[in-house]
């Protein structure tokens, strides 16, 4: 049941018949867990929070630069200095005073990730390298955790959803087996921010629907941006049955 | 034969595989994907996917900022 306050909150919500009072409990009682709190993380926590999402741990360890609010817009010029997780949680709270927010302000070792995922119904892959995503790749196929995971550079955007508790479920690895870091980021090579936040957004929707009990559009499946032509492009992901990381595991 | 890569027409010889399309290409192997026809062919079945005339290649790297 919702409280008084809870039904006015959310009333946007309970008007969706795909969500009405059971989606909207179903949000309540889940525990995401977002990894990454830059460009990606920033929309996808504030629309998390603001859906109601009970229970948001947040994740990272950098301390906000001048250089990330051209596309983090979560934070503000004031914030300099202080650590991302930090200014979140402040944020976050102040949204919606009914989510509890829990951070993590360190670059979590993978046991210690394996140990927040047997507490976190979905992960959300906001992260900047390819050594954190092969990462929590990993850590999700071993604890059968749903994982969306985004990534962007200039103009272009990637978005893919693995459900790991389901057997069948491809894994980052069978489309990216490779762990060197790409040439390019966005320190490098640019981005322009609504193409990060396009994407980030896009793993909000995804982790609501998912946790609503609407199926996934994008399941085994990996989204192309382009930001320029804002053309999608759409590929299924099959299981790898050698793949090193999922395909021993069912 | 002829083959699309990223839409744009390529002529290859006959029974060319992935892994011998890349080297073509002079693309690097690390960090792409390929999907042949929207699906994903994943690294380790490269060199035995045989190519066929008038498949739709896509040719990308992993991104991984955010």
């Amino acid at each position: 049941m919702l409280t008084d306050p809870e039904t006015l909150r959310y009333s946007r919500h309970l008007l969706l018949e795909d969500v009405g009072e059971s989606g909207q409990s179903a949000l309540k009682f889940a525990k995401v867990l977002i990894i990454g709190m830059g460009g990606l993380g920033s929309p996808a926590a504030l629309y998390l929070a603001a859906a109601g999402v009970g229970t948001l741990v947040i994740s990272d360890f950098d301390h906000l630069e001048v250089s990330n609010l051209q596309r983090q817009i979560a934070y503000q010029s004031s914030d300099l200095g202080t650590a991302k997780v930090t200014l979140m949680k402040q944020r976050l709270e102040a949204l919606n005073p009914e989510v509890r927010v829990r951070s993590i302000n360190t670059q979590m070792s993978e046991s210690q990730l394996s140990m927040e995922l047997i507490l976190a119904d979905l992960v959300l892959d906001c992260t900047d390298n390819m050594a954190s995503r092969q990462m929590i790749n990993r850590a999700c196929v071993q604890a059968c955790k749903p994982l969306i995971v985004g990534a962007a550079i200039r103009f272009e955007g990637q978005l893919m959803f693995f459900d790991h508790s389901k057997d069948d479920s491809a894994c980052y690895h069978c489309l990216f087996p490779n762990s060197e870091e790409p040439a390019l980021n966005c320190s490098n090579a640019g981005v322009l921010g609504p193409v990060v936040g396009t994407i980030g957004t896009l793993q909000a929707l995804e982790a609501l629907k998912y946790l609503v009990g609407l199926p996934s559009g994008i399941n085994n499946k990996l989204k192309l941006f382009d930001a320029k032509t804002l053309e999608w492009q759409t590929f299924v992901i099959n299981k790898d049955p050698k793949c090193p990381v999922c395909g021993q595991i069912k | 034969m002829n083959i699309f890569v990223n839409e744009q027409v390529l002529t290859i010889p006959v029974d060319c595989n992935i892994e011998q399309l890349l080297l073509l290409l002079e693309s690097p192997l690390k960090g792409s994907a390929v999907a042949v026809n929207q699906h994903i062919i994943s690294r380790s079945k490269w060199a035995e996917y045989t190519l066929n005339e008038g498949d739709q290649i896509s040719l990308f790297q992993a991104i991984a900022g955010g």
